[in-house]
């Protein structure tokens, strides 16, 4: 049932969007009323799909792969949602889902029908991929509950950081199906202002993305910082980068038309490197240099043979056209705005060309026998001065012709500079580990330090590690797994004015103490008196192991209680849960139980108490005027976002 | 004049870009080539579990296992232990080999889980 029906509607899609893409180029305005409909039943059968996968997500459907995969009872619903885009073929089905959207809104205000042609092609393909990787697969073993989504994703900012950059690529098809478009039907400049605006929608989104995913990965700890130049960064920072390389050549061809055949190329070369990126990122030849952990995927050949397909089919039309494009010049005098406006695009595609290198590195040099990557040295050694060049054109075009930019413009590019001051200046803070000892105030950079302890919530999913800095409490998260471990963690930030204070405490490392007891003897272990009084080993099927459940009896010689420890066995691991008795006195877990089940081994962890008074080391470290780098991240977006409507 | 100037700067760049690439370039090694190279490159290894981790101020110890040929590597990591270290089934250093200590300086570690989910293995 549960993978039968999406998958014929799944190929219903491809079949109506094969069908559109056909009618489109054939041209018929006649028809153009049916179209318009057609694309609106494409897009319902897609969206119907995607409400499907939510509505499996929400029932706790685990005989689906994905849902189980993804997806667990006791996830709350907001995350629920985002579990639709957590892994690979779902963010698929998304992205096909914003494409189609966009496809009809396209039709309805009256994109030329070779521009729609192009489009509902790239539909296709993208359709395809999700028909080879299905969210919809059954789930091949028999689940009870699903293994959720990872702790450190559940964040309001994950949740919105996929959607945002995937929308990004999906609406980087506009460009490039008006621009080839454009050729297939009569060169002329009209496809210029809608790919202008659809450009500049594009980036706000994918832009947006890669800075909440930037600002995500400094307030977590793991992810080395704002940007770690990790391949699943650069590969949409690529993309966004020469998106932003085509807005400006789109804008430049309005009033030279010489510019006009490099923003075909660009509008090629934008869209092909979203395909490639993906690919990239989901080959698993990144797998052993990125901290994001790859799986290897089947459809990694398809997606590049998708990629090759755009990319070569978009140059091979350009190429056919070449001879149709207007000649002239690009700019009258080297004194000419546009020249000054260039010479920063072509900084632009330096940078791109350099990320774009050094993440395909592995890739690259596999071919030539030894696979190797590069450091974040790299990008940032060749990087900086480029940017710096970058800014000190920016800088030169306002003085020199700013009241033409249009306000938006403006915001945006005041945005550019302070974001790339920002990053120069946080990057000069200083980095120090120290030892913390309870309550005792140690001096770091010139700021007062006092470590209170850690603090368990009741359930003990939870837990902060308290610091007072200069008078002021800051605390620093950690979320933790249902035996106790750590599960995602996160550092205590103290903001200022001149910046941020960073403290990432390091988890306190122990070796916890085995016992062995044998069934129904008396033991002592320091002042408390064991009894294995019973065990119960549940198997699933007679095969696999489901729980072990032991049952002791604890003393102090004051109170006596009964102990129920377990053990939950799931596909990937085994759970098993600490339990405090005697009124927190002692902490302990079931490790083990003997073949002939007449010995028990349990692991004597610290009570929750004792940890919260356990000595702790600190990365401190200060990073000087953060904050301009968020306010300048916005200051992009709502720029960009202003300049759409001119 | 000026097409030389920009040609020249542009030479410039690239060797510049290339220079920076080649030095900072991990070729991916095994252990037995990591403790033969003077250079920074990357080598994966399973945990030996004979070697207790430690972790002393902000240096942390723990020694690396080739999978197939059964040496061993002691590596120092300048930082602390990263997370799900102990879970960890594959971790990949990245640093340069001393000769003269025998330690693997990394500045960077990998850590690898066998998925997002293990838990304790009962025994």
């Amino acid at each position: 049932m549960t993978g039968q029906t999406p998958t014929i509607l799944l190929g219903g899609a491809l079949t109506s969007t094969a069908t559109l893409a056909w009618m489109f180029f054939k041209n018929e305005q006649a028809e153009m009323r049916h179209l318009k409909i057609l694309t609106l039943v494409s897009m319902a059968i897609i969206a119907a799909i995607s409400l499907w996968l939510w509505f499996l997500i929400f029932t706790d459907d685990f005989t689906t792969y994905y849902v189980a995969q993804y997806s667990s009872r006791d996830l709350p619903a907001m995350y629920k949602i985002s579990v639709f885009w957590a892994g690979q073929a779902g963010s698929l089905l998304f992205w096909l889902l914003i494409h189609a959207m966009i496809g009809s809104i396209l039709a309805y205000h009256n994109a030329p029908m070779k521009a729609m042609g192009v489009y509902f092609s790239v539909q296709c393909l993208l359709n395809f991929l999700v028909v080879l990787n299905s969210p919809f697969w059954e789930n091949p073993i028999a689940q009870d509950d699903g293994f959720g989504l990872n702790p450190l994703l559940q964040d309001p900012w994950m949740a919105i950081h996929p959607p945002l950059v995937f929308a990004g690529y999906a609406i980087l098809a506009v460009p490039l199906s008006l621009s080839l478009g454009n050729l297939l039907e009569s060169s002329s400049k009209k496809w210029l202002e809608p790919a202008r605006k659809w450009t500049l929608i594009a980036s706000v989104l994918l832009g947006a993305g890669i800075f909440i995913g930037g600002y995500w990965a400094y307030k977590v700890l793991g992810w080395g910082g704002y940007w770690a130049w990790d391949p699943v960064e650069n590969s949409s920072l690529v993309p966004w980068l020469v998106s932003v390389v085509l807005l400006h050549l789109i804008i430049l061809s309005k009033k030279k038309s010489a510019v006009l055949p490099m923003a075909h190329i660009a509008a090629v070369f934008t869209y092909s490197l979203v395909i490639y990126g993906t690919f990239l990122t989901r080959s698993g030849v990144l797998g052993e240099f990125s901290v994001h952990s790859f799986a290897s995927s089947k459809i990694s050949l398809a997606i590049a043979l998708v990629n090759a397909i755009i990319f070569l089919g978009g140059l091979l039309i350009i190429l056919i056209k070449a001879k149709d494009f207007p000649r002239g010049r690009m700019y009258e005098n080297f004194k000419d705005p546009a020249y000054a406006t260039l010479l920063g695009m072509l900084m632009l595609v330096f940078i791109a060309i350099v990320v774009w290198l050094g993440m395909s590195a592995p890739l690259i040099l596999q071919f030539f026998g030894k696979a190797a990557a590069v450091s974040p040295t790299f990008y940032e050694a060749v990087t900086k001065p480029l940017a710096l060049i970058m800014a000190a054109i920016m800088i030169y075009i306002f003085v020199k012709v700013g009241w033409q930019i249009s306000f938006g413009g403006k915001i945006a590019h005041l945005g550019v500079l302070a974001g790339v001051a920002a990053m120069i200046i946080s990057a000069q803070g200083e980095t120090v580990d120290r030892i913390f000892m309870n309550n005792i105030e140690v001096d770091v950079f010139g700021h007062k330090f006092t470590y209170n302890g850690q603090i368990f919530e009741t359930d003990s999913c939870r837990k902060f590690y308290v610091f007072n800095v200069d008078g002021q409490e800051v605390r620093a998260l950690t979320k933790l797994r249902e035996n106790g471990d750590d599960a995602a963690r996160e550092p205590a930030i103290l903001r200022n004015f001149t910046g941020d204070i960073y403290i990432a405490p390091n988890p306190n490392s122990f070796r916890p103490q085995e016992l062995i007891l044998d069934k129904g003897r008396f033991q002592m272990d320091g002042e408390i008196g064991y009894t294995f009084k019973s065990v119960e080993v549940k198997h699933v099927d007679d095969k696999y192991l489901e729980s072990i459940t032991a049952e002791i009896e604890v003393t102090d010689g004051v109170t006596t209680e009964n102990v129920q420890l377990l053990i939950n066995f799931r596909r990937e691991g085994a759970i098993s849960y600490p339990v405090e008795f005697l009124n927190g006195k002692r902490r302990i877990r079931l490790i083990g139980v003997s073949d002939d089940r007449l010995k028990l081994r349990l692991e004597i962890l610290p009570t929750l108490e004792e940890i919260s008074q356990l000595p702790i080391i600190a990365t401190i470290s200060t990073k000087p005027f953060i904050w301009v780098l968020w306010l300048s991240a916005a200051a992009v977006c709502a720029g960009t976002l202003a300049a759409v409507k001119k | 004049m000026r097409k030389i100037f920009l040609a020249v700067l542009l030479i410039g760049f690239i060797a510049y870009a290339g220079i920076n690439f080649s030095e900072n370039l991990t070729p991916y090694v095994s252990i037995a080539e990591a403790t033969a190279s003077n250079k920074n490159v990357q080598v994966k290894g399973l945990l030996d579990k004979n070697f207790e981790p430690q972790q002393s101020g902000g240096e942390f110890l723990f020694n690396l296992r080739d999978e197939f040929t059964g040496e061993t590597l002691s590596v120092k990591y300048s930082g602390i232990k990263p997370d799900r270290f102990d879970a960890a089934y594959h971790v990949i250093a990245i640093g340069k080999y001393n000769s003269a200590e025998e330690i693997f300086h990394a500045q960077k570690l990998l850590v690898k889980c066998p998925s997002k989910y293990e838990g304790q293995q009962a025994q």
